[in-house]
C-alpha cells in the first residue's frame, strides 16, 4: 500500500491508527478480562485446620521435648516454663526429626544462653538446628519458628498460635 | 526414484491404482486427508535414523500414549483428598487392568521427560536451530518454541506428581512448592498461590489436577502443533540446509521458482519456498509415502513396545497415604529434579530459582548467539566441536563432581560458624561456585577455540555431563538426612544420637 492510497501523508495514516486502536482495545479487553479469572484463583475464605490450636493441660507434658504430632509442634517443657517449637523446617517446609542427646548441653547459641536437649534435623536437605531452633549447618536459611503460647482461661489449657512468631527467649511461665 | 508399476497378480489383486510418476504420487499425498500433513517428497538425509534419531517423533508420540491412557485415568480417578489414594488403591488392586493403564501412564510419562531432553541434546549437537544461509528460515525461533515445550513437560511430570495422594507426591510437592518460595519478596505469594492456601490440601490438589489434565496438556499440545507446522514451513529438518547449499551450487543467482503461487492469491508477496533453489530432486529424496510414513508407523509401534514391556517389568510405586505429619527420610523429588534438589541443598534460592532461571533463559538464547551458519546438519558440526565436546563433557563432570564433593566435605556453615547472615551463605555456596565455573568456562573455550559454536559446544556437552552427574548424586548417593553415602554404604537403619 503507497501512502496515497491510505490519505495519509505523514507518518500516521488511517490504518495505522486503526490498527493501533485495534491492538488496544484487544488488550485492554484481555487485561480486563483476565483479571476476574485470576483474581477468582486466590482464595478468600481458607477451609484449613485453625492456627490457634488447644494443646492439653500445662501438666500433662513431660519435663523436655514433647513432640505433637498432629500440629508438627515441638513443646518444650522446662519445670514451669513452657514453649513451642515449630517442626517446620524453615528450607523447604520437611518436618525435622529431634535427635536428643544423651546429656544434656549448656550452649550459648547467638547470644541466648541456654539448656540444650538436643538437635533438630531435617530430613530433606541435612539442616540441623541447635535445641533453640537456631540454623547452624546446611541450607536452611533461618531458624525455626517459636510460636506464642499462653494459657486459655476458659479451661486453663494451653494454647498455641501458630501464626504469632516470637522471640527465641519467650517462654510462658505457668 | 522409479515407482513400481502394477505387474503380478499380487499387485492386481490389492492395488486398485498406483501412482505412475512422482507427480501422480505427490498428487496422491496432497490429497489424502491422513497423508497430507506430510510434504510430497521429503530428502533421504532428513529421514536417516542416525541423523534425528526419531527422538521428536517418539516424544509426539508418548504424547499421545499418555493422552490415551490419561483420558482413561481421569474416568477412574477423583481429585479429592479422601478419595484419591483410594481411587489409586482400587487402579492397582480392584479395577480390570488399572494397573497397567497407571503403569504404561506413568513409564511414558518418565520416558516422554527423557526423551524430550534427548530430542534437545540432539539438535543442539547437530545445530540444527540456525537459520541457514539459503533461505533465512525460523528454525532459531523453532529451537524456542521447543525450550517452552520441554518446560510445559517438566510442569506436566511435576502437576501429575501429585495426584495419587501418597507420601511420595506429598513431600515432592511440598519440597518443589517450597523452592518458589525462594523467589526474593513475591516467593511465598507464589507458593500460596499454586497451593490455593497456606498448606497442601483440597486446594492443591484441585489446581493440580485441573493444570495436569487440561490447562497444560492444551497448552502443549498448541504449541507442539506449531512446533511441528515450523518444521514443515522451514523446509524439513535442519539437515536440509546442505542440500540446500549444494543446488544453489548447481543453481546459481537468480534462483528458479519453485512455487510460483502465493497464498490463496490473497496475501501479498511471496512464500520463503519460492525464492528457495529447487533443493529436492530425484537424487536425494523419496516420496513421503511410503518411505516416511512406514518409518513413522514403526517408531510409533516401537514406542508403544517399549512402553508397555516396561510397563511390565516396572511397578509404579505407591506409597502410603499421604501423611502431612511425617515425612519420610530421605525424601526426593522425582528423579529429574534430583539434580536440582542436590543444588537446593547448598542455597534454596540460587539452587531452586536462579540456577533453572540461568539454565532456560541460556537455552533460549542459544540460536542468538550462536550464528555460525557452517556445517548445519552434521553432529559436533566438525572435529574441532567433537574435541571441544569431550573436552566439555570432562568439564561437567569434574566441576560438578568438584561441587558436590566441597559440598560435602567443606560444608560452609560448619566451617563459618560466626557468620549469621543468609545472603552471605545465598551468595558463597557451591551452587554459585558451580554457576561460575560454567560461566568461566564457556568464555575461556570462546578466547581458546575463537569459535561461538565450539565453546557452545563445550558448555552444552558440560551441561549434560553435570546434569546426569548431579541427578546421580541426588538419586543414589544422598540418603537419610540428605547425607552423602557411597552406593557400597549401607544407609543407618536407625536415626543417628548423640
Amino acid at each position: 500500500m503507497n501512502k496515497n492510497m491510505d490519505g495519509g501523508s505523514d507518518s500516521t495514516t488511517r490504518r495505522t491508527f486503526l490498527q493501533r486502536l485495534t491492538g488496544g482495545v484487544l488488550g485492554l479487553v484481555a487485561a480486563v478480562g483476565s483479571w476476574p479469572m485470576f483474581r477468582a484463583l486466590v482464595p478468600n475464605i481458607l477451609y484449613e485446620p485453625p492456627k490457634r490450636i488447644r494443646i492439653g493441660a500445662p501438666g500433662g507434658f513431660q519435663n523436655g521435648m514433647t513432640y505433637l504430632e498432629e500440629h508438627r509442634l515441638f513443646l518444650l517443657r522446662d519445670g514451669n516454663s513452657y514453649s513451642a517449637v515449630s517442626g517446620i523446617c524453615s528450607h523447604l517446609g520437611c518436618t525435622v526429626k529431634f535427635a536428643p542427646f544423651e546429656q544434656t548441653q549448656q550452649l550459648t547459641v547467638r547470644g541466648i544462653e541456654f539448656e540444650s536437649l538436643g538437635e533438630f534435623h531435617c530430613p530433606c536437605h541435612g539442616s540441623k538446628f541447635h535445641g533453640d531452633g537456631t540454623n547452624y549447618s546446611g541450607p536452611a536459611p533461618r531458624p525455626l519458628q517459636w510460636h506464642h503460647v499462653e494459657v486459655s482461661p476458659k479451661d486453663g489449657s494451653l494454647v498455641v498460635d501458630l501464626a504469632q512468631e516470637v522471640g527465641r527467649d519467650s517462654k510462658l511461665v505457668v | 526414484m522409479n515407482l513400481p508399476s502394477i505387474s503380478g497378480i499380487w499387485d492386481r489383486l490389492v492395488w486398485s491404482w498406483r501412482p505412475g510418476s512422482n507427480r501422480e504420487a505427490g498428487s496422491g499425498i496432497v490429497s489424502n486427508f491422513l497423508l497430507h500433513w506430510f510434504p510430497n517428497r521429503v530428502s533421504s538425509k532428513g529421514m536417516a535414523a542416525g541423523y534425528s534419531l526419531y527422538l521428536g517423533t517418539i516424544s509426539a508420540v508418548l504424547f499421545l500414549i499418555l493422552t490415551v491412557s490419561g483420558i482413561i485415568l481421569m474416568f477412574l480417578y477423583v481429585p479429592s483428598v479422601e478419595r484419591a489414594y483410594w481411587g489409586i488403591k482400587d487402579l492397582e488392586f480392584a479395577i480390570s487392568f488399572g494397573w497397567l493403564l497407571r503403569r504404561v501412564h506413568r513409564i511414558a510419562a518418565h520416558l516422554m521427560v527423557a526423551v524430550v531432553f534427548l530430542h534437545m541434546f540432539r539438535v543442539f549437537l547437530t545445530g540444527a536451530y540456525k537459520a541457514g544461509e539459503v533461505v533465512k528460515s525460523a528454525r532459531p525461533f523453532n529451537w524456542v518454541l521447543g525450550v517452552i515445550l520441554l518446560v510445559l513437560t517438566l510442569l506436566l511430570s511435576f502437576t501429575g506428581y501429585l495426584l495419587p495422594w501418597d507420601q511420595l507426591a506429598f513431600w515432592a510437592i511440598t519440597v518443589g512448592t517450597s523452592i518458589a518460595a525462594a523467589v526474593p519478596v513475591i516467593g511465598e505469594s507464589i507458593r500460596q498461590f499454586l497451593l490455593g492456601g497456606t498448606v497442601i490440601g483440597q486446594p492443591t490438589l484441585i489446581r493440580f489436577y485441573v493444570l495436569h489434565c487440561v490447562f497444560l496438556p492444551v497448552i502443549l499440545t498448541g504449541i507442539a502443533i506449531w512446533h511441528m507446522w515450523r518444521i514443515r514451513k522451514d523446509g524439513g529438518l535442519a539437515v536440509t540446509e546442505q542440500l540446500r547449499l549444494e543446488a544453489r551450487a548447481r543453481e546459481p543467482a537468480p534462483p528458479r521458482s519453485s512455487k510460483t503461487y502465493s497464498i490463496l492469491g490473497i496475501a501479498s508477496g511471496t512464500t520463503v519456498q519460492v525464492s528457495d533453489p529447487t533443493t529436492l530432486d530425484d537424487t536425494n529424496s523419496v516420496p513421503s509415502t511410503p518411505f516416511l510414513t512406514v518409518r513413522l508407523l514403526v517408531v510409533t509401534l516401537a514406542t508403544v513396545a517399549a512402553c508397555l514391556i516396561l510397563a511390565l517389568v516396572f511397578a509404579a510405586p505407591l506409597e502410603e497415604a499421604a501423611n502431612p505429619e511425617v515425612t519420610p527420610n530421605p525424601a526426593k523429588a522425582p528423579w529429574y529434579f534430583l539434580g536440582l534438589q542436590e543444588l537446593v541443598g547448598y542455597s534454596a534460592l540460587v539452587g531452586g530459582v536462579i540456577v533453572p532461571g540461568v539454565v532456560i533463559v541460556g537455552l533460549g538464547v542459544i540460536p542468538f548467539l550462536d550464528k555460525d551458519q557452517a556445517r548445519i546438519g552434521v553432529w559436533f558440526t566438525n572435529a574441532d566441536g567433537r574435541r571441544w565436546g569431550i573436552i566439555g563433557a570432562v568439564f561437567g563432570m569434574a566441576a560438578s563432581s568438584l561441587c558436590v564433593a566441597v559440598a560435602v566435605l567443606f560444608p560452609l556453615r560448619d566451617l563459618l560458624v560466626g557468620i549469621e547472615s543468609q545472603l552471605f551463605f545465598d551468595v558463597f555456596n557451591p551452587a554459585t561456585f558451580l554457576l561460575l565455573l560454567f560461566v568461566g568456562f564457556y568464555f575461556l573455550t570462546l578466547k581458546i577455540s575463537g569459535s561461538k559454536r565450539s565453546a557452545a559446544i563445550a558448555t552444552f556437552c558440560g551441561f549434560i555431563t553435570a546434569f546426569i552427574l548431579l541427578t546421580y548424586v541426588g538419586t543414589a548417593l544422598r540418603g537419610p538426612n540428605w547425607d552423602f553415602y557411597w552406593p557400597w554404604q549401607p544407609w543407618p537403619e536407625h536415626p543417628i544420637t548423640f
